[in-house]
């Protein structure tokens, strides 16, 4: 086609609306497309890959003891200042940390303290589910880290769940398939 | 005792008229959003009420509830006026707008129109071109500059698109020789006008997205440049008289289209009732209203005064001239 038919194509396209049609077509038909919506925390959740830096935990070795030696690395290299440590010698003269605080309100979850750990005793796990009404109720002890769910094994799923206002958001069915998040995309 | 019953009838029939036009805006802002929401591929509102059916309760107790906050610097007077001007017009229109002949109930005929105005055409635009007072007095009054701004373009943009709507109508009224509404959905009763009249129809859609300040023709309103345009400074109840009043306005240009260029209640290919079919006909429009707010983005201000001079003007002009020769010939 010469360039100018092509011209006069163009022109009879806009007397006619071509391109507005183009777009409601389009528009129209995204209408009836499925929404890619996760409904956190109606109806669906998602599972943390075992990469996800989520809570932390303190870790225990293989006689049940607490891994951490109190060298306080973490507490330095943490760029939020955040942890605190005060260590205590137990009666085999181990170290261990008397108090072990972290103030999730400040944390940013860079994960520096799981990476600076000589000990490889803390490390940042799967929750991330952990939102309060008091910053106060942030500062977690040590007691309650031991206490945290570990890494994710696997990761990635979307199972069924529904939102307990009372408690939390109460998982329903497990899947532990990854989810495809372009699933619903509709591309044309 | 005839006058009574007939007095009271009118009464009753405004009653009625005022309620659905106060509620119509819910269940079309949850429509609104819903439609958004798809097209966007997301949901829409969910969580109150069936798929966010009763969100729009939700949001109609939080703006009765919102603190009715008056800026300090405003004109106290034409500020509280400006929301009852631009919500009173549209409402005062449906006087003159049949929704179809008459229904009888209880062996009585009732006619569903308030009243046959032999003017009502004429009516119509002379009230909505009121409304604008509204908008005009709200963002001056408001004394904030992306009201005043909003304002300004309101009115520019009022006055280059009320000429077209006026002219496109012409033809519509040259083919009835009536100016009344009822007359003019009869004179389609075998034809509608938009095959006679389909650059009408198109002017007047354009100018009636625009008198509405709808997507693609919003700059009133443009979140982008302006805030919120001339009602930034509303909250509360009087933003909502405001939100009301779009909406209504929604409703008459629909209500309008579907009147003046699709045989109003006339059915076509299947025979429902007369009513049903002009709701159906007007939520038609309605939707494309919507659907064209999700697919447009908003014409800047110089594409809209060239497209309300040196396009619709043109055309309604033509349109009337071409009308009366095929119609003289
Ligand atoms: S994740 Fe980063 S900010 Fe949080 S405690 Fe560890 S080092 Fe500090
Ligand atoms: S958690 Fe690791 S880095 Fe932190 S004090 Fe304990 S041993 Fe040291």
């Amino acid at each position: 086609m010469s360039r100018a038919q092509d011209r006069a194509g163009t022109w009879i396209g806009w007397v006619f609306f071509a391109d507005l049609a183009n777009g409601l077509a389009l528009t129209f038909g995204y209408m009836f497309s499925k929404p890619v919506t996760m409904q956190y925390p109606d109806k669906e959740k998602w599972l943390p890959y075992a990469r996800y830096r989520g809570h932390h935990f303190l870790k225990r070795d293989d006689e049940g003891e607490i891994k951490c030696v109190a060298c306080e690395l973490c507490a330095r290299i943490c760029p939020c200042d955040c942890i605190e440590v005060v260590p205590y010698e137990d009666e085999k003269g181990n170290r261990h940390p008397a108090k072990f605080e972290i103030d999730t309100a400040r944390c940013l979850f860079c994960g520096l303290c799981e990476d600076a750990c000589p000990a490889d005793a803390i490390a940042l796990g799967q929750q991330y589910e952990f939102s309060s009404f008091s910053s106060a109720d942030l500062v977690i002890g040590r007691d309650d880290l031991l206490a945290k769910p570990g890494k994710a094994a696997t990761g990635g799923g979307v199972v069924a769940a529904r939102l307990n206002t009372k408690k939390d958001v109460l998982v329903e069915t497990e899947e532990t398939q990854g989810y495809n998040w372009w699933r619903n995309i509709r591309r044309t | 005792m005839e006058l009574i019953v007939a007095l009271g009838l009118i009464v009753f029939k405004v009653a009625f008229l005022i309620a659905i036009l106060l509620l119509l805006p819910l269940p079309l802002t949850w429509l609104e959003r819903k439609i958004a929401g798809h097209i966007q591929q997301r949901m829409g509102p969910m969580r109150v009420g069936w798929h966010g059916l009763l969100q729009p309760m939700a949001d109609g107790i939080k703006l009765l509830t919102k603190e009715d906050h008056i800026p300090a610097e405003a004109d106290r007077f034409l500020f509280k006026l400006a929301p009852i001007l631009a919500l009173a017009p549209p409402f005062v229109v449906f006087v003159a707008i049949p929704f179809g002949e008459s229904i009888s109930v209880l062996g009585a005929e009732i006619t569903l129109y308030v009243s046959n105005m032999n003017v009502a055409l004429l009516f119509v635009f002379a009230v909505i071109g009121i409304e604008v007072y509204g908008v005009i007095f709200g963002g001056w009054a408001s004394n904030s500059k992306y009201a005043v701004l909003g304002s300004l373009r309101t009115c520019a943009q009022m006055i280059s698109y009320e000429i077209p709507m006026g002219f496109a109508v012409i033809g519509v009224v040259m083919l009835a020789q009536s100016m009344s509404l009822l007359d003019i959905v009869r004179a389609q009763a075998d034809v509608w006008n938009i095959v006679y009249q389909p650059v009408g129809f198109f002017v007047f859609f354009v100018a009636g997205l625009a008198e509405a300040q709808r997507i693609p023709f919003d700059l009133s309103e443009a979140e982008g440049d302006l805030g919120a345009g001339f009602h930034t400074e509303y909250s509360g109840i009087r933003f909502a008289f405001f939100m009301v009043s779009e909406y209504a306005i929604v409703l008459l240009v629909s209500v309008l289209v579907v009147i003046l260029f699709f045989g109003g209640w006339n059915s076509v290919l299947v025979p429902l009732p007369p009513l049903l079919w002009f709701v159906l006909k007007v939520a038609f429009f309605i939707y494309v209203f919507i659907w064209f707010r999700f697919t447009f983005p908003r014409y800047r201000y110089d594409q809209l005064m060239a497209i309300g001079w040196k396009v619709l003007l043109p055309l309604s002009m033509a349109n009337i001239i071409i009308t009366g020769v095929l119609l003289g010939a």
